[in-house]
Parts: structure tokens; C-alpha cells; sequence
């Protein structure tokens, strides 16, 4: 028998009230997530995957079903035990990288570990380590707004990983970069992925981007349209009747 | 969150909008200030008054001759020669009187040597110096046959014997006083400028019978100008100087509801009134104190509001990374505490050096005490606390996902 699966979901679903009515954001999503996948989460706006991913990322709570991370139910959790998995468990990677403009790169970096209760010696020298993985090794004490786009998505990527969470969630984190760098960042990811066998959930738009996961899911209407496993694999949008 | 990385938060955003955290403290700035202010000049009048009651002596009660009235034309207190040895003979046996001193004097030309010097004679008994708390600083009092007799004898104030004997013992050699030769018995300490400006060591002593009979002589026998009454506490004197009115409109034959001919003055009541003056300039820098703390206030409710919005995305990233709502209300407070910290220290540094102004301008003697600094920190950070909660709960109740979404 396999081992608990890092994220399963069952008949998760989220609906939003709006003026208008409720709009059904998520319907009846029920996905497995093992450790050690490395999943590209596509679909088109609006058709659920964001939501998807700010409730795997324990950012939202669903308001039907059950999302289990490492198998514990987060219905049943409050804010602190919400944050404090989102600390030890969950590594961030946004689009637009959301670093602290007025804190230097270290200290960005380290800056879940500030939340961890992680005395400033340790943070320094574990944020310069994970620096040091990311290829910007001398970048330390410089600001976020001195850096290229690429240098501070591999900033935030070293944020993400700075509490040795299993898993990595990325909205879209070549969304701003250009195509070399794009490569750049997925190959760390890929990296990541095979050497440290940490877990990899990316949204994205670019089949480019998608070819690099091993796992393709694709929502539509709030719905899982498709999961289909393996590399190489089909990330043309399905053809058009 | 630990105590070190949130005031490194909380300093660094202070840093990032200096122009915009100083203007936040303006309020309390000048708030604090006027707390300080108020509390050392409200010490120094009460000082001022200590020192009025101290040089005049404690529990003091003066019986002034007059007011007199002259075809409608009222004489000033004293000038009327109402009082007598008698009456103070009398008033000295009333039960809570410690000490009876009577008083009449005038200008007089005093004569040592090739010096000269003109002063103020005053006749008075050897109760004087008790009452008015003032030590010899060489020789002796007067005695009792002295006083009765009408000695020809002389205390002498130290600006007296500065002038005329420089810095040789006064005590033993003998003055002229109007021609007529005095002994020298006793030198009093130096007392200082009275609360009016003027030298009380410039002044000689004499026996008040001496001045009477010898000195200035009078067309009414034995009357004084002034009788000094000591109590024997704070609390007996209302009541002895009901019993001096009523002894002495009993001997001058005054009915009750008549105006009398002397006039009773309880020098506390009347230092009280001067103080009066001071504690309502006190009062009133008390009530600017408080209205700018409370709009200081305000502005660090209103900045730090704006801090929350702007900083809307911030909240969301730092839940994301791991932020309790605690951690995100401890560093928006521990903000608002710094700034009324900081705010408090500087309005400090501004009262401090309002009432260094005020010292130099007005001669007032105000000073800076421990618990009005106390005082201030504690009203300014409780301002800080009081209204840093709001803005810090509100940032504290954001959820994630919406902070993090806000443009």
C-alpha cells in the first residue's frame, strides 16, 4: 500500500457570493498529489485554477469538501495552525515575485524563518546557503528593486525553499520573464524536483512552461478536465470541435 | 515573533517614511512638551511660594496698624499708629501663639570709622529672629533687660558689615546711629533677596523700645507698625487669628461690626493667593498638554490606517510566509508604540528646553522631576497603545488571500 499521498482532495469545492448570485468557483475537485510529482496546473481565466491553488497553499478555505496536506484535514484547523503549516510545509513562488522592496535579499529570504522563531545568526547563514543554490551567491545585501526580474524570482524561489517545505506551490512564475530566463527558472525547478524530490505545483499559461512537469492538470469551469501523466505528453490545448 | 526582529520591522518602516513618522509625532511632540512644562513651572511657583513662606517664616500671622480712614481718604495699612507694646504683650498670652515680635523702624545713616551706610533700621524684640527662622551667623540676641531697658545695642545684617567693616568682626565694636553710638552684639547669617528683589541682609536691628524712645521717637508713645505672630502649627492659625481680632478690637473698644483699626493677615492665605496665578498658567498648559496628546493621537490612528492599506500586500505575503494574525498585530502596535516613543523622547528634549528658556527669561525656578518625565512616558505610550489597537486589529483580521490579491 502506497503512503498518505502529500495532497488529496475530495469533492472540493468553493463557491464565491456575488451580487449577481454565487458563482461556483470549484466543483467537486477530487486529486491526489504524491510526493515527489511535479505538476503543471493549466486551464483557461476564470476556470478555477487559482482558486485551486490558493486552497492547496491554505491561503482559502474550501467551502465544500476536504483538502488533506500530508494527510490532516484543514477544514478543521484555525488560523494559527493554518499559518504555521503554510510556514513548515508550503513554499510561495508568485508571478510578480512579491519581495520586500524595503528589506535586503537575506533578509528576504529568511523572512518565513522570522515567523519560525529562528534566531538572526542561523537565518543569515541558511539564507546566504540557499543564495548560493539559486546562483546569486554575492547578492546578499543588495535590495530587491537592484535585481533583474530573474534574479528575483530565484530570491523568492530561495524564500520558498528556506524552510525545507516538501512542497512548492508557483502561480505562474514565468509570467513576467522573458523566454531564456523562463528556462532558467524551470530548470531550477526541475532541479529541485529530481534532486531534492520536492514537490512541485505550478499554474501556468505557456505549454512551454507545462512541458517541463511530468503531470498536466487542466480545469475548466471550475472543474478537473483533464490529468493526464507522463512525459512527453500532449500540452496543446485540446483541438477544437 | 521575536521581540528584536519587530522593532527591526518597526524601525525600518519608521525609516523608509521619515518626513511622514515625524510629522505623525508633531503631536505628541508638543504634547509631551506641554506635559513637562506644565508640571516643572506648576513646581517652580510652588517652590516660589515655599521659599516666600520660608523667608518670612512658618506659621506667620501679621497684625498690621490701619487702615485708617480721613475724611474719606484711606490711609495705607501701617500708617496709623494703632498697635501697641501692650496689645503685643497681649497677644503673646493667647493660648497657640509661640512667639510675639513687634516692629517699627525707618531709614537711618549708620556710621563706623571713616565708613557710612544707610539701611533700614528695624526695632523689634528678640522674638525676631525666631519667627523669621533666621540664625545669627556671629554674637548673640538681644536679652530681656535689653529689650526693657532700651539698650543701646545692634544686630547687624551682612551687607551692613560688609560695607562698613569689610571683612573684620563687627561684633563688639560700636556703630553710630544717628549720632548715637550702638554695641554691636550679634551678625545674622546671609539670607538673600527676598521674593520681592530686595536685600534682607541690608538691614540693622535694634530693641524695639530703643527705636521707640531713642531713635525715631513718636508722638504716641509705644506704638508699632506691624506685630509678627508665630503659631505653634498650621492648623491653630485660623483660630488665633480670630482671637487677635477679637482681643484687639476688645482693647481698641471696636464693636464687632465695625471696621477696626488693625488689620490681621495670615501670610499663607496671602502667599496662597499669589500661587493662584501660577496654577491656573499651570492648568492651562495642562489642558494644551492634553488635547495634543489626544490629536497626536489621532494622527497615529490616522497614519497608521494608512500604513495597513498601504501596506495591504505586505500583510498578505508575511500570512502567506508564515504570520500568525498575532505576529501581524504585534508589529503594527509595536509601530505605533515606537512612534509615541519616539515622539515622547523628543517632546521631552522640547519641554526640557522650553523651561530652560523660561528660567531665563522669567527667573522662575522650574525644574525637570523624575515623575513628570515618568508621567510622560506613561501618557504616550499609552496613546501609542490606545490608538495603534485599531489600525493593528485591522491588519491582524485581513484575510491572506484578499491582502494579497489588493492592488
Amino acid at each position: 500500500m502506497a503512503a498518505v499521498p502529500l495532497i488529496r482532495t475530495v469533492g472540493l469545492g468553493k463557491r464565491y457570493l456575488l451580487a449577481s448570485g454565487v458563482l461556483q468557483a470549484l466543483c467537486d475537485v477530487n486529486i491526489e498529489i504524491a510526493e515527489g510529482e511535479f505538476v503543471a496546473v493549466m486551464g483557461p481565466s476564470g476556470s478555477g485554477k487559482s482558486t485551486f491553488m490558493n486552497v492547496l497553499g491554505c491561503l482559502d478555505v474550501a467551502s465544500e469538501g476536504e483538502y488533506y496536506l500530508q494527510g490532516r484535514a484543514i477544514s478543521t484547523m484555525n488560523v494559527n495552525e493554518r499559518a504555521r503549516l503554510r510556514n513548515q510545509l508550503i513554499g510561495f513562488v508568485f508571478q510578480i515575485y512579491n519581495l520586500l522592496p524595503r528589506l535586503s535579499i537575506l533578509d528576504n529570504i529568511g523572512l518565513p524563518l522570522v515567523y519560525a522563531g529562528i534566531s538572526a545568526a542561523e537565518r543569515t547563514s541558511r539564507s546566504q546557503a540557499l543564495l548560493e543554490q539559486v546562483g546569486l551567491p554575492d547578492y546578499g545585501d543588495f535590495f530587491p528593486p537592484q535585481l533583474s526580474g530573474g534574479q528575483q524570482q530565484r530570491v523568492a524561489i530561495a524564500r520558498a525553499l528556506i524552510n525545507d517545505a516538501p512542497l512548492l506551490l508557483a502561480d505562474e512564475p514565468t509570467g513576467n520573464l522573458d523566454t531564456r530566463t523562463s528556462e532558467e527558472i524551470m530548470a531550477v525547478f526541475e532541479r529541485l524536483n529530481s534532486k531534492r524530490r520536492i514537490t512541485v505545483v505550478l499554474v501556468t499559461h505557456e505549454p512551454d512552461i507545462a512541458a517541463h512537469a511530468s503531470r498536466l492538470i487542466r480545469f475548466r469551469d471550475g472543474k478537473v478536465e483533464a490529468d493526464s501523466r507522463g512525459r512527453p505528453f500532449d500540452v496543446r490545448e485540446p483541438a477544437q470541435a | 515573533m521575536k521581540l528584536k526582529p519587530l522593532l527591526g520591522e518597526a524601525l525600518n518602516a519608521m525609516r523608509v517614511n521619515r518626513l511622514r513618522t515625524m510629522l505623525t509625532m508633531l503631536g505628541l511632540i508638543i504634547g509631551v512638551a506641554a506635559v513637562i512644562a506644565m508640571l516643572a513651572v506648576g513646581n517652580g511657583a510652588r517652590n516660589a511660594v515655599n521659599a516666600v513662606v520660608a523667608s518670612m517664616g512658618s506659621n506667620l500671622i501679621i497684625v498690621l496698624s490701619g487702615p485708617q480712614n480721613s475724611g474719606g481718604v484711606r490711609f495705607a495699612s501701617g500708617s496709623a499708629p494703632t498697635l501697641t507694646l501692650e496689645d503685643a504683650d497681649a497677644i503673646r498670652a493667647l493660648p497657640g501663639v509661640v512667639a510675639v515680635a513687634p516692629g517699627s523702624g525707618g531709614p537711618g545713616q549708620i556710621v563706623y570709622g571713616p565708613n557710612n551706610w544707610n539701611t533700614m533700621v528695624m526695632g523689634t524684640n528678640q522674638d525676631y529672629l525666631k519667627i523669621r527662622d533666621w540664625p545669627l551667623a556671629d554674637g548673640s540676641n538681644f536679652s530681656t533687660s535689653e529689650i526693657r531697658t532700651a539698650g543701646r545695642v545692634a544686630i547687624i545684617g551682612q551687607t551692613v558689615a560688609a560695607n562698613l567693616f569689610g571683612s573684620a568682626d563687627p561684633v563688639g565694636q560700636v556703630i553710630r546711629i544717628s549720632r548715637s553710638p550702638y554695641l554691636v552684639v550679634g551678625l545674622l547669617s546671609v539670607r538673600g533677596q527676598s521674593f520681592g528683589g530686595q536685600d534682607q541682609d541690608d538691614t540693622v536691628l535694634v530693641p524695639v523700645t530703643t527705636a521707640l524712645r531713642k531713635l525715631f521717637g513718636s508722638q504716641f508713645a509705644d506704638s508699632v507698625r506691624y506685630i509678627m505672630v508665630q503659631g505653634s502649627g498650621p492648623t491653630v492659625l485660623d483660630r488665633v487669628q480670630a482671637e487677635i481680632d477679637s482681643l484687639l478690637r476688645q482693647r481698641h473698644h471696636i464693636s464687632a461690626h465695625k471696621e477696626a483699626d488693625f488689620n490681621v493677615r495670615n501670610l499663607t492665605q496671602i502667599v496662597n493667593a499669589a500661587a493662584s496665578t501660577t496654577r491656573i498658567m499651570s492648568l492651562l498648559l495642562g489642558a494644551i498638554a492634553s488635547i495634543s496628546l489626544i490629536v497626536g493621537g489621532i494622527g497615529i490612528m490616522n497614519i497608521m490606517l494608512v500604513s495597513v492599506s498601504e501596506r495591504t500586500r505586505e500583510i498578505g505575503l508575511r500570512m502567506a510566509l508564515g504570520a500568525r494574525p498575532a505576529d501581524v498585530l504585534q508589529q503594527f502596535l509595536a509601530e505605533a508604540l515606537l512612534v509615541s516613543l519616539g515622539g515622547c523622547i523628543l517632546g521631552l528634549v522640547l519641554g526640557v528646553g522650553v523651561i530652560e528658556v523660561v528660567k531665563l527669561i522669567f527667573h522662575l525656578n522650574s525644574q525637570v522631576t523624575p515623575s513628570s518625565v515618568l508621567i510622560a512616558f506613561v501618557v504616550s505610550l499609552t496613546v501609542g497603545v490606545f490608538f495603534g489597537w485599531y489600525p493593528a486589529r485591522k491588519a491582524a483580521r485581513l484575510e491572506p488571500i484578499d491582502a494579497l490579491r489588493y492592488q
